[in-house]
């Protein structure tokens, strides 16, 4: 088969390819979008149904009349100021709860298991078999299973009603541990080797790792990250007052019926709460995805 | 490996030292909890009770309808999601693989997104997918289905109730989950295809065989691992996530508790400070998950 040959069926297998990806892509994104839309949106228009059937593929008006129910009749900046204003929810704090949580608990959790996964990875030493069954059974056992002794722990610590209550029980994660112990491993020996004939001592040896494996560290952050940003149950219990509450705690207030929040605002908010994480990904993506292929096959 | 142990005598307690802080926050905020959990689980329920009733919450809950209905159902739930979202994140992997590779990283991010999305968000965007007869999922897949069927069978379909009807509550919750993960699963599975020796299919051409059978056995084999993680994964969010059956549901376990799932249970015993009879159930779960682990493991090792 010639060249060119072979590539014109790729394009084709190509095309191919992307229309059937396409109606996936639309599940996934018309819910995003709505969302988007539904910001500048009156209460009346947010709930006008899309009305599809009977379809008239050939009517310009039965398509305009979905576009005009899909798309706002204006766009108006005023449940966005609304939300930032704090007219509903102090906005401003709550994102800044988050995201203080958030990166402290993935800070936490990657120094953790980094440290847990090379001792796991470079040493052997009794009860070390004991330890890293330990570290797996973490994963199975969800936090939010024993979210009442967990809370009531929190409560006798003197944390309760505090960020670092919702922060702390977090940091510690069996998969953190089972990833790092997995990259620590593909470190070559000789590196190790180098640093010790320089006469580092083990914690150094470790530190001057670090630079080395700095994408596996910037994924599992992402990773964290994500988990804590989303955390609801454990917040839940352990925030009472109103200024220090996360973002879904907020959310939820927002979304229950009894506050007769505007939908546009309900819309702002939920929009506000994906950006952080959507262009944290973004970022790392690249990152993240060579670490995990030259990891997931070995 | 050895070389470090025996370099210097205190060399011997260096792993504890790296290990410590974790090890610290282990106790902490795990096996304390865990232990609390337990012995709540042989209290009297109640807030504060430090009576001790023995296993009495086991021995009721072995007897408890709702708690099998639980089981059963987040087995099912469980179970089914599984076998949806691996397939089909396997082909999406695959697809992405076969399309543009300047578009790849945009379409997966946009797969992705409903992974990045917290949970309480999606269950709002996903109500709507399912709300009534004028849901999306109504309109776009039962409605032409009905009108399909009256046509080629005389008889309609009516716009099925999603989150109403017991027979489809379970599968509104699979559909859920399908939505939330599959974009994630196939971006761990297109990680795992890239990472995978070009030499392999190269030899695999060399031996001829057709596209499939090189997907059967280069591609399969060589993704074992991800799909494991996958089916972990999966295992351990199915038992223990709340937030999508409970914003679907508001915290019931829908019509003729169809929809129950354990964790719901877990909830509703708590909510009526039910706290021995919630940690029972908690705890129960534990040799299953220790179950679905050891399979795994099992068959990791059985590949390796």
């Amino acid at each position: 088969m010639s060249e060119a040959g072979d590539n014109k069926r790729s394009v084709g297998r190509s095309i191919l390819s992307l229309m059937l990806l396409g109606p996936f892509l639309m599940a996934v994104l018309y819910p995003f979008l709505w969302m988007m839309f539904g910001i500048f949106k009156t209460n009346r228009e947010f709930y006008q149904p899309l009305k599809f059937w009977p379809m008239k593929a050939f009517d310009g008006e039965y398509w305009s009349s979905i576009a005009s129910t899909f798309f706002p009749n204006e766009y108006s900046w005023q449940n966005i100021s609304e939300l930032l204003d704090g007219k509903w929810v102090p906005f401003w704090a709550v994102f800044g709860n988050s995201l203080m949580v958030s990166l402290g608990q993935a800070f936490g959790a990657v120094t953790l298991s980094a440290m847990a996964g090379y001792a796991f990875a470079r040493f052997t030493f009794s009860g070390k078999r004991l330890l890293f069954v330990l570290a797996v059974a973490l994963i199975l056992v969800p936090r939010q299973l024993f979210a009442v002794p967990l809370f009531s722990w929190v409560n006798e610590l003197g944390l309760s009603d505090s960020l670092l209550g919702v922060m702390l029980p977090g940091v510690v994660t069996g998969l953190g541990v089972i990833y790092f112990t997995q990259v620590f491993r593909q470190v070559p020996e000789e590196y190790l080797q180098a640093a010790r004939v320089c006469g580092a001592a083990e914690l150094r040896v470790f530190l001057t790792l670090l630079p080395l494996v700095w994408p596996a560290l910037l994924s599992y952050g992402m990773i964290h990250f994500i988990l804590a940003w989303h955390e609801h149950l454990i917040p839940m219990l352990v925030l009472t007052s109103e200024a220090k509450q996360t973002l879904p705690l907020a959310l939820a207030k927002l979304y229950d019926v009894s506050q007769r929040t505007p939908q546009g605002v309900q819309m702002a908010a939920s929009t506000f709460a994906v950006i952080p994480t959507a262009v944290l990904f973004a970022v790392c993506h690249r990152k993240f995805k060579s670490s995990l292929s030259d990891m997931l096959v070995h | 490996m050895a070389a470090a142990n025996q370099r210097t005598p205190g060399a011997r307690w260096m792993p504890f030292l790296i290990l410590l802080p974790f090890l610290f926050f282990l106790l902490l905020f795990w096996v304390i909890p865990l232990v609390g959990g337990v012995k709540m689980s042989l209290q009297a329920n109640g807030l504060g009770q430090a009576e001790y009733v023995g296993f009495a919450h086991y021995k009721a809950l072995a007897n408890d309808e709702r708690y099998a209905t639980a089981l059963r159902n987040s087995f099912v739930y469980t179970l089914a999601s599984i076998v949806v979202i691996v397939p089909l994140a396997l082909w999406l992997a695959h697809l992405l693989r076969a399309t543009f590779r300047r578009l790849r990283p945009l379409l997966t991010f946009a797969l992705l997104l409903p992974a990045l999305t917290p949970p309480s968000v999606l269950a709002v965007l996903f109500l709507m997918v399912f709300h009534g007869k004028n849901g999306l999922l109504n309109q776009l897949f039962v409605m032409p289905l009905g009108i399909f069927s009256e046509q080629a069978l005389g008889h309609g379909l009516g716009p099925v109730s999603w989150l109403k009807d017991p027979d489809f509550i379970l599968s509104g919750l699979v559909l859920q989950t399908v939505w939330r993960w599959t974009g994630f699963m196939t971006f761990f599975i297109l990680a795992g295809m890239e990472g995978i020796p070009r030499v392999y299919y190269e030899a695999a051409r060399l031996a001829t065989g057709s596209r499939w059978q090189h997907f059967w056995h280069v591609t399969l084999p060589q993704l074992r691992p991800v799909l494991l993680f996958v089916a972990v994964y999966l295992v351990v969010d199915g038992f223990s996530l709340f937030s999508g059956a409970f914003v679907l549901l508001g915290g019931s376990g829908g019509t003729a508790d169809a929809g129950l799932l354990t964790v719901t249970y877990v909830f509703q015993k708590m909510r009526f400070f039910e706290y021995g009879t919630a940690s029972a159930i908690s705890v129960s779960l534990l040799p299953l998950m220790t179950l679905a682990l050891w399979v795994a493991l099992f068959l990791r090792r059985r590949t390796a």
